[in-house]
């Protein structure tokens, strides 16, 4: 033995053998793809560094954020109402409800996006007004679904129907004690959902809906076919000019990239502060408060 | 006489999909007692009290609290519900305490306790606060109230949510095994919170495994067992001299 003591020596991990070979392979992979991507010319950097922060390109990335806000807002507020309705006791309202969102996650939201845009051949015409009268307007169809209408309709309606399921799953997150706590006190329905279910049922909701924003931000590129200059279109538009296509592609990419990695940051902040053991502490709680008890003298 | 603090059922039957839980209850408690219900669990005993604050509905017979018909209205061949809003007024006149507390997480003590007054009631807000501190010293927790439900031991927030339900004033306070949840030690604080409320002339009925409570402060004792009442007499005579064989095998049990 050596004249170091033994209880101060270091305890070392255990790499095998796996590791090194892991280390040596994984690193010689990524050194390989770096260096065909920055050494191969088609890939054009000059092209995409020169786009970066062209005109079309940053109105294209406005657009998509513009529609991932609209139809994030649109759909939460119409999937809070639908998740509502599907707790409904009166079967008809909770059985709207179900289907509606059955349809609206059952079929692929690209499918949606191109109905909505092409609905006119199925009512040409809208109109506004009282059954049976005259009174009332009538609206082509055709020009109130511009693409951008469609893309935030068919966005919507697509997110309300998992805004709901989500938000469902808040509401039955919440005990049955505490519904019955509520009704003892005699709180009205209305009552009980704002100040009892909603508050507690966020911590649920609130880190799965970040999550759908990012999912929303991406989706948003869908809405492309239907002609809407949104981040992917705009780069689009500019290639089927200067045929430049992987560049642009790219600029899109890192466009998406960026902002997602932006957007994860906040997501990832309320995931911790909702998925704490103690979420059952509001956000105003004191922190460390000493239990004691006052003693039996100092009561007032 | 004003029939505010009452109970009336007669023979009252609730079934839970097959299984019938309440078999045939009769009971009558007066304005201002203290009646305990104790029997082995399965008995119905908990239905009972969740039937007198409409948590759960009762299939037939009569059921009357504070002197008139709880939940429904009798017309000449039926009873029919009253509406939620009426419903809700009626269960305002009946405060409950549950085993596992209850309390809103996302409000403070203080909060808790105002939530009945203010947003059912509509009381001014000044007032509701004032009467609270005052409820929240009167369980013997007077500055805790910007505590959370969750800084707050379950004896401290088993009073709290007992002062949530005196902040409705009700004739009536009903108790589900308001100690059962505790620890040992903090068993104590609660009861003594309930002994000062019996004192007070409130008309309570408490579903208890503490028998020591039930002798010392109680009127009356119900024993439940299947669905039935069992026994039902003066709690320390009850409890030292039970007559039906079925509390003399309970009681030796628990005593």
């Amino acid at each position: 033995m050596t004249g170091t003591d033994s209880a101060l020596k270091p305890r070392l991990k255990r790499r095998s053998t796996f590791e090194y070979v892991a280390w040596v392979v994984c690193s010689l992979i990524g050194i390989g793809i770096l260096a065909s991507v920055s050494t191969n010319p088609n890939f054009r950097w000059g092209v995409v560094a020169q786009y970066f922060t062209h005109d079309t390109i940053i109105r294209g990335l406005m657009l998509t954020l513009f529609l991932t806000f609209a139809s994030m807002a649109l759909g939460t507020l119409l999937g809070l109402g639908l998740a509502i309705m599907r707790g409904s006791k009166i079967k008809p309202i909770a059985a709207t409800a179900n289907v509606y969102i059955t349809i609206f996650r059952g079929t692929p939201v690209l499918v949606q996006l191109i109905f909505w845009f092409n609905v006119s051949a199925l009512y040409p015409d809208l109109s506004i007004g009282i059954p049976f009268t005259d009174i009332g307007t009538k609206i082509d169809t055709n020009a109130l679904m511009a693409p951008i209408t469609a893309a935030l309709v068919g966005l919507t309606l697509n997110e309300a129907a998992y805004m709901a399921e989500i938000i469902r799953g808040g509401f039955s997150s919440v005990g049955k004690g505490q519904i019955e706590a509520a009704d003892s006190l005699g709180m009205s329905g209305g009552m009980k959902m704002r100040k009892v279910i909603i508050p507690q049922a966020m911590p649920s909701i609130i880190p799965a809906t970040g999550n759908q924003v990012i999912g929303m931000f991406k989706g948003t590129s869908l809405v492309s076919v239907l002609g809407v200059a949104e981040l992917l279109q705009s780069a689009q538009l500019i290639y089927a000019r200067t045929y430049e296509t992987i560049p642009l592609l790219i600029v899109a990419s890192l466009w998406y990239l960026v902002m997602t990695l932006l957007l994860s940051y906040p997501q990832s902040k309320l995931e911790q502060k909702y998925s704490r053991a103690t979420s059952r502490l509001p956000r105003k709680a004191k922190k460390a408060v000493v239990l004691t008890e006052p003693e039996e003298g100092n009561l007032r | 006489m004003s029939n505010d603090g009452t109970i009336l059922a007669q023979k009252i039957r609730k079934s839970f999909g097959p299984k019938t839980v309440l078999k045939d209850i009769n009971l009558e408690i007066a304005s201002g007692e203290i009646c305990c219900i104790i029997g082995p669990s399965g008995s119905g005993k908990s239905t009972v009290l969740r039937c007198i604050n409409g948590l759960e509905t009762v299939d037939s017979g009569v059921l009357k609290v504070n002197g008139e018909d709880f939940g429904y209205y009798e017309t000449a061949h039926a009873y029919h519900a009253h509406s939620p809003k009426k419903l809700a007024e009626q269960r305002t006149r009946v405060g409950m305490v549950f085993q596992s507390f209850n309390l809103f997480p996302n409000m403070t003590a203080l909060e808790n306790i105002m939530s009945g007054p203010v947003l059912v009631k509509g009381a001014d807000k000044k007032q509701a606060a004032k009467r609270a501190h005052e409820l929240l010293a009167s369980v013997g927790l007077a500055g805790f109230g910007d505590y959370y439900p969750a800084q707050l031991s379950g004896g401290q927030q088993q009073r709290v949510a007992i002062a949530r339900s005196l902040a409705m004033d009700p004739e009536i306070m009903l108790f589900d095994e308001p100690t059962s949840a505790l620890d040992p030690e903090k068993v104590g604080e609660v009861l003594a919170v309930m002994k000062d409320l019996a004192k007070k002339g409130m008309t309570m009925v408490v579903v208890t495994h503490e028998m020591g409570f039930a002798r010392e402060v109680a009127d009356s004792l119900i024993f439940m067992d299947d669905g039935y009442i069992v026994e039902r007499g003066d709690a320390r005579e009850v409890l030292s001299n039970p007559q039906e064989p079925r509390t003399q095998a309970f009681l030796e049990q628990v005593l």
